[in-house]
């Protein structure tokens, strides 16, 4: 009974906190597509849009879908910003420039936020009064939040996976291929990384929104998520929504395990090994394919 | 070699290349270093010490981030593993200072190594990423593990080193830590200089042209990552000698970032970067001291400014100001290009499919040792994907490549080419930042034997390795023409220039067989004239050569045959003259209503 019990704990508190990752990594794979750079900032992103969310239902002067959507646009464009100053003037430079500048754009949201709100966590309710309680269902104590959590997740997932295969999705990927090419077949390569980048940042905040009533909004998350999403996109395979679900699951479950069996301080340590045995028996990750166009 | 020109002087030839007046800055640096010696006030001697580690540490970033182009955000964590190392040998396992420093050297390359090697594999950006992860985990670990790190109380008593029974004072610890500076700073720099160095550049800034040229990338970047790592837990083994008490404290997540940040105002991937970052660092105190809480602020907008307007930092903006041209000699008359042993190329029933599409199929290929073969046919046909698989960048679906008696299917292209296949691509793949002789330098890579060893103390036996390299790299340059620019940047030359250069390059391994691909693409008549003459003495030393090309004049004039390709297939092997009368390859070519000249 108690190793079941345990194993059942484990699926009930990995498997939401793993789609919060999967959908991490999504939004870290909207900027990846096109550009080719993976966003050292996107940790922080969520983490604002968690925070301007938190921020506006406390003023109870909104619904909640509106002051998503707010947080959602201003997330967004705050992307746009990064963009715009880090990101496209060094994208065509050697030695991945881009790493150290948007590095730096993480290190500077993460003080100016961090001097805004402080470092109390907000406590966010979840949308449509959904229980955070656990309810015992099949035998797991999970609550009606992390359901309906698990559920959108697989929606979104499969929206991102249905939209990359439609002509516009292709054409998205064409340009990270190759640039000059696309240009020539009239799809404007600077104007679809500025979408990606709105877009990836409106993701970002909905995914902080998501996340808040499980693990509050707060600023310490920032660096948690950008690490732990970063696993999911790796060892998924970047670039892929549904290798990010895989991998986000597996992430979520590894760290509720080293939780349950070792302690809460050898979480991460469990997550980098795990992250890093699949990454050396697969490189290119679950779904990810080997590069192929070299020369 | 009765094509080869004789150099009329017979000096020895040298490269000197004083970019900047070195003995001047050494001995400016120095001056600068003994200093803190002469000063009275102790608080002055504690910050040069701690400016003396971390600049061991930040020599040890650049190495990896500057050079080899693996950005560490996690250097910190390496130099905690490395200071708890050295408390606990000392404390727990009753150590010397000496014992437990290479312990500590050892447990930071040992456990980096570890973290490194998934990461070296996959592109640049996924370094960062695990680093950064790492550094995150080992503050975590640190503070968990109490029973082996007392935590946030820490580990106390560390005793300071001690010399034949002498407990060293704070005047000799400097004295120790500047000069392990020195010697860390000299050795980097002889590395820097060597086959090594190249090698690392080329993984940074061109990996197709570095496994091209025999280098294996992941070998490469774990040596410098190693080396690199070895350097960051000897910091932290000082670190922990000066400091008497370690604990979780002294080791935050913005500590890593501390030293990236140190590296790129210096200078990333400049010598004296490391050293003018650190000395930057402290004779401005504000940054370290007055605005504590906007700290990671100031961090962090200093990044973003000097990577968009100083990525070269201090020394990178000083240094390109300063550079002149450096002056090379001419070869001396001793060595004369050897003989290449020339192997068969047998392709057979080669398939290769991207998703669906059918891009070779069944396509073979006889060419015997030593001569020149030309490939030919229309754009989308298939010649440089097939010059891809023989070369091992890509992979081979079905069918066989035999180089002599070695099958080559199967095998990365760094191995391919130390088997000895040379290619060249399309668009010259050189390193724009070297010179030209660096460029040609970095083709000698599978052959040089000297080890880590010989190059990081410039043994008798790598310098010569080295200066006989040099000599017919000279000798290769001259060869295709390039002599007088062996000292420019690649970067500057010319297109067809270029092209030569690395054509150069490949030779420089004596290469059994050589792949051009479309070498004539661009160049101007009288270059096109070199070209042939070059490619015919090329084949006279022996070498095979498989050329890709769509000038057809080059192709009959230096090639015994032709292989038409179209659409993926065979369309047709025989002589250029017979290959060029032909009505279907006269089709393909020129479309059926052939009123078009040739």
């Amino acid at each position: 009974m108690t190793i079941f019990s345990t194993i059942g704990d484990i699926v009930s508190s990995g498997v939401p906190i793993g789609c919060l990752y999967a959908l991490v990594a999504v939004s870290f794979n909207i900027l990846y597509r096109p550009t080719k750079v993976f966003n050292f900032a996107q940790g922080d992103m969520v983490m604002v849009g968690a925070m301007t969310a938190a921020t506006l239902l406390g003023f109870k002067w909104a619904p909640w879908p509106i002051a998503v959507l707010l947080a959602m646009l201003l997330v967004g464009a705050l992307c746009l910003v990064e963009e715009q100053i880090a990101v496209r003037p060094v994208l065509e430079r050697a030695g991945n420039t881009w790493v150290i500048t948007t590095l730096a754009v993480a290190l500077i949201i993460d003080n100016v936020v961090g001097k805004i709100w402080g470092a109390d966590p907000l406590i966010v309710p979840a949308p449509f009064a959904l229980s955070t309680e656990p309810i015992s269902v099949l035998g797991l104590q999970i609550s009606p939040y992390q359901l309906a959590l698990i559920v959108l997740t697989f929606v979104l997932v499969g929206a991102a996976e249905a939209l990359y295969s439609t002509r516009t999705g292709k054409a998205i990927k064409a340009i990270a291929e190759h640039r000059d090419a696309a240009l020539l077949r009239g799809i404007d390569p600077v104007f679809v990384n500025r979408c990606s980048f709105f877009v990836g940042g409106c993701f970002a905040a909905l995914t902080g929104y998501l996340a808040s009533p499980l693990i509050y909004a707060s600023t310490a998350m920032a660096s948690g998520l950008l690490l732990k999403g970063f696993a999911a996109a790796a060892v998924g395979g970047v670039g892929s929504s549904r290798g990010a679900l895989a991998a986000g699951l597996v992430i979520g479950i590894a760290e509720a395990t080293g939780a349950e069996l070792l302690s809460g301080g050898y979480q991460q340590a469990v997550v980098l090994a795990v992250a890093l045995a699949l990454l050396l028996a697969r490189p290119a990750g679950l779904f990810g394919q080997a590069q192929t166009r070299i020369v | 070699m009765a094509e080869l020109k004789k150099t009329p002087e017979s000096a020895s030839f040298k490269v000197q290349a004083p970019a900047f007046p070195t003995m001047i800055v050494a001995m400016l640096v120095l001056a600068i270093l003994a200093a803190p010696l002469f000063s009275r006030s102790s608080f002055i001697l504690y910050l040069a010490t701690q400016a003396g580690i971390y600049m061991i540490v930040a020599l040890g970033l650049n190495f990896i981030t500057g050079y080899a182009g693996q950005i560490s955000v996690g250097h910190g964590a390496l130099v905690a593993i490395g200071a708890y190392a050295l408390a606990i040998a000392e404390t727990s396992g009753g150590l010397s200072f000496w014992s437990g420093a290479v312990i500590a050297m050892a447990a930071a390359s040992g456990i980096g190594a570890l973290m490194a090697l998934p990461a070296l594999r996959l592109s640049n950006w996924y370094f960062a990423l695990i680093t950064l992860f790492f550094a995150q985990v080992v503050s975590d670990l640190l503070g968990e593990m109490t029973w082996l790190t007392g935590g946030f109380t820490g580990i106390a008593g560390i005793p300071a080193p001690s010399l034949f029974g002498h407990a060293l004072g704070d005047s000799e610890m400097y004295a120790l830590i500047v000069g392990t500076v020195v010697i860390a700073g000299a050795l980097l720099r002889n590395l820097i200089h060597s086959r090594l160095g190249r090698a690392m550049v080329a993984a940074r800034d061109n990996p197709l042209a570095a496994a091209a040229s025999g280098i294996s990338l992941v070998r490469v970047k774990m040596i410098a990552f190693v080396i690199s790592a070895m350097l960051a837990g000897l910091a932290g083994a000082l670190f922990a000698a000066q400091k008497t008490v370690i604990s979780t404290d002294d080791f935050g997540v913005d500590f890593s970032i501390f030293f990236l940040l140190i590296i790129v105002v210096g200078g990333e991937g400049r010598l004296l970067g490391p050293i003018v970052g650190t000395l930057i660092f402290f004779l401005v105190p504000e940054l370290l001291g007055a605005l504590e809480t906007w700290r990671v602020l100031v961090y962090g907008v200093a990044l973003l400014a000097l990577m968009l307007f100083a990525p070269h930092g201090v020394v990178g903006a000083i240094e390109d100001r300063w550079r002149r041209r450096p002056r090379v000699g001419r070869p001396s008359q001793g060595v004369s290009l050897v003989r290449a042993d020339g192997a068969s190329l047998e392709v057979g029933g080669l398939k290769k499919g991207f998703g669906g599409v059918i891009a070779l199929d069944s396509v073979n290929l006889d060419i015997p040792a030593g001569s020149v073969h030309g490939l030919v046919g229309p754009n989308g046909s298939g010649k440089t994907t097939l010059l891809n698989m023989i070369s091992g960048f890509y992979p081979i679906d079905a069918g066989s490549v035999r180089l002599g008696h070695v099958d080559l299917a199967g095998r990365w292209a760094h191995q391919v080419a130390r088997l000895g296949v040379g290619r060249t691509f399309q668009t010259p793949k050189l390193l724009g930042q070297m010179s030209v002789l660096d460029n040609v330098l970095l083709g000698g890579y599978p052959g040089e034997r000297a080890n880590l060893i010989d190059v990081a103390l410039r043994l008798p036996r790598g310098r010569r390795e080295a200066a006989r390299l040099r000599d017919i790299a000279m000798h290769l340059l001259d060869f295709v023409g390039l002599a007088d620019r062996a000292g420019d940047r690649a970067g500057a030359l010319p297109h067809g220039q270029q092209r030569l250069a690395e054509i150069a390059r490949t030779l420089l391994s004596r290469p059994r067989l050589l792949l051009l691909d479309e070498p004539a693409a661009g160049l101007s008549m009288r270059e096109l004239d070199t070209l042939g003459a070059l490619i015919r003495a090329i084949s006279a030393l022996g070498t095979t050569i498989l050329i890709v090309e769509h000038h057809l004049e080059l192709i009959a004039d230096v090639c015994q045959s032709v292989t038409v390709l179209n659409r993926g297939r065979i369309l047709f092997v025989g002589t250029p003259a017979e290959a060029f009368a032909h009505p279907e390859v006269v089709e393909v070519y020129l479309g059926r209503a052939s009123g078009a000249r040739v």
